[in-house]
């Protein structure tokens, strides 16, 4: 790479502009004595920051592709269901609010395994925690600021195909007014389904993540979580009998959001197990609080503990 | 207003490993060397100011700001360039040093405006926008710079800030702290292990040495003429050396060269007679300057001594 001349001898469009006109351009360096937003600020813009760069927002073509893959199949089938029911009046539809992120929890899982690294491990891996830890937010802060992130963007992941899902049936009624009005029952599980799959699976997927600087380990560590964890849920589901076969599905994170879901929103749906397991629903609520806290803790205690 | 502070400032490792030893200094704004080989406390010294690092005892002030319990405001007006890479690979310098004046509480418009401005001064021009990952050594010590003086600092701290760089590079960066440290009035402190980077750009230094404060002075203080007076001849400098202290003078020989004991004016009609009548070729007479290299021999030579 060529060599850059010292800054002194760089500025012929300026020197030349001054000869012209007889004026002074070099401005000199100017100090800057305006406000200073503080910790607040630097948090928000953190926040901000990564949650853009969760979606590949100002980055490289290839860093869009994982989530926005993603998220057009998430979508896709919200999407195809309205399409059908606008062109058949009454055909029966396979996806609820209620069951929909349950079916199709793997894009959710792909997308955490797959975006937490992103917005951690390149930080570790080049050292700018030195530089973040360097300016005025607390260590914790910046953990805080990246797991909320990971939730702001798995929220909004499974939040738009319900928001799809949600006025595809409104705007697509015959009567618009009272499809509105009928629909207006579902908004708690339209905006709460979503929330309580993100703070789960974002503070499991941090957690994992802010432990390594290579990206696909931390990828490949949290997809085996979530896969062993569901067959060692349904293996002992069905392998075992009595407290342990029942208390199984627990281990699922899925399972204990569903749960929870179902505890706080209703609609118990077919295809999972929190029904069977004739636990009470407090129980997945339980652990599904259990997983956001230890997640947030294990992240906030790694980012205190690491060396920078 | 002192710029930097600290009493009795100790830091452990474990139980064995002493990075800071009380550590006792104050410091005025200026361009501030602090010097001292690999390992002496230097970054360790650097970190704790920033609070990046907690020390073990003692107390340190930045600016009249406790380290310990206002490490955030602190950080609000200081800039630090670490002495190992920062830099992400993925992103442009003007987005990289943008968002870190934004993480120094800039508002929005003001850090796109400064990162414009600061990235002129470090010499980054088209490049800018090009992904850091892209960068040469040189050109990337220019964005950590840049970094580190977006939200106008009133204290400036640079670890190492040549490292990796080739002489001309050198040359570059050590002329860019000088510049930023004389012309901006930021008050800077420069870790170096070389001694001349410190003295072509520092107007005071700080040596260290395995934690403890060796000097504290202004540079010229290092460097002023000493009472040895070096009489470099061609050939036969044992027998000036004779034929000196014949003549009542102190004098060693070191290679070609004579030193000569020399608190006043006396010596220097002595020695001139006695080449002249020895027919000797004289290459050199000079007054010898004490140097920077000096402080961290155990002793210092001096005529006496040898």
């Amino acid at each position: 790479m060529p060599r850059s001349p010292p800054l002194t001898q760089r500025e012929p469009a300026l020197a030349a502009r001054e000869s012209a006109t007889g004026a002074i351009y070099d401005l000199g360096y100017r100090g800057y004595d305006g406000p200073r937003l503080g910790r607040r600020s630097a948090v928000a813009t953190l926040f901000w920051a990564s949650l853009r760069a969760a979606f590949g927002l100002k980055r490289s073509g290839r860093a869009k592709i994982v989530p926005w893959g993603l998220s057009a199949f998430l979508v896709a089938p919200a999407a195809v269901v309205v399409a059908i029911s606008a062109l058949v009046p009454g055909a029966p539809t396979p996806f609820s609010y209620d069951d929909y992120l349950w079916n199709l929890q793997i894009l959710v899982a792909i997308f955490v395994a797959a975006q937490a690294p992103e917005l951690v491990s390149a930080d570790q891996r080049n050292q700018v925690l030195s530089l973040y830890f360097s300016h005025a937010l607390l260590r914790s802060d910046y953990a805080l600021a990246k797991l909320g992130a990971l939730a702001a963007a798995v929220f909004g992941l499974t939040l738009v195909p319900m928001l799809v899902l949600f006025f595809g049936n409104v705007l697509l009624a015959a009567d618009v007014p009272k499809a509105f009005g009928d629909q207006l029952e579902n908004l708690p599980q339209v905006f709460g389904a979503p929330l309580l799959y993100a703070l789960p699976l974002a503070a499991l997927g941090m957690a994992i993540a802010a432990y390594t600087p290579r990206r696909a380990y931390a990828t490949g560590a949290i997809i085996a979580v979530f896969i062993v964890s569901a067959a060692v849920g349904a293996i002992l589901g069905e392998a075992t009998s009595g407290t342990v076969a029942r208390l199984a599905p627990l281990v699922n994170p899925f399972v204990a959001i569903d749960g929870t879901r179902d505890w706080l929103l209703g609609g118990s749906i077919a295809e999972s197990p929190v029904h069977d397991s004739g636990l009470a629903l407090w129980w997945f609520g339980a652990i599904a609080l259990a997983i956001v806290v230890v997640g947030a803790a294990t992240v906030v205690w790694r980012y205190r503990r690491i060396a920078a | 207003m002192a710029l930097v502070a600290a009493h009795a400032l100790t830091k452990r490792y474990g139980s064995s490993v002493i990075a800071l030893d009380a550590l006792t200094l104050e410091v005025e704004p200026g361009i501030i060397g602090l010097v001292g080989a690999n390992g002496a406390g230097k970054s360790t010294f650097l970190k704790i100011l920033l609070g990046l690092i907690q020390p073990t005892s003692g107390a340190a002030q930045v600016l009249d700001m406790d380290v310990t319990r206002q490490g955030t405001e602190i950080r609000q007006f200081v800039g630090y360039l670490p002495e190992h890479d920062c830099l992400p690979s993925d992103v442009s310098a003007t987005e990289f040093v943008s968002h870190m004046g934004r993480m120094a509480g800039l508002p929005a418009a003001a850090a796109r405006e400064r990162t414009a401005e600061v990235l002129r001064h470090v010499g980054l021009y088209e490049e800018r926008y090009r992904p850091i990952g892209g960068y040469s050594t040189g050109m990337k010590q220019r964005v950590k710079l840049a970094q580190a003086l977006v939200h106008d600092p009133k204290l400036l701290l640079l670890d190492e800030p040549t490292n990796g760089l080739d002489p001309a590079g050198r040359d570059e960066m050590l002329e860019l702290v000088k510049r930023t440290g004389t012309e901006f009035g930021i008050a800077t402190i420069v870790a170096s292990h070389l001694l001349g980077e410190i003295e072509r750009v520092c107007s005071f230094l700080l040596a260290i040495d395995a934690g403890k404060l060796l000097r504290a002075a202004p540079i010229a203080s290092f460097t002023e003429r000493t009472g040895t007076l070096g009489v470099e001849v061609e050939d036969g400098a044992d027998g000036l050396a004779a034929r000196l202290t014949d003549a009542g003078l102190q004098a060693v020989v070191e290679g070609r060269t004579v030193l000569v004991d020399c608190p006043d004016e006396r010596p220097y009609d002595i020695v001139r007679d006695a080449i002249d009548d020895l027919g000797l070729a004289l290459v050199r007479l000079e007054h010898r300057r004490h140097r920077l290299e000096d402080l961290f021999r155990a002793e210092e030579p001096t005529v006496d001594a040898a």
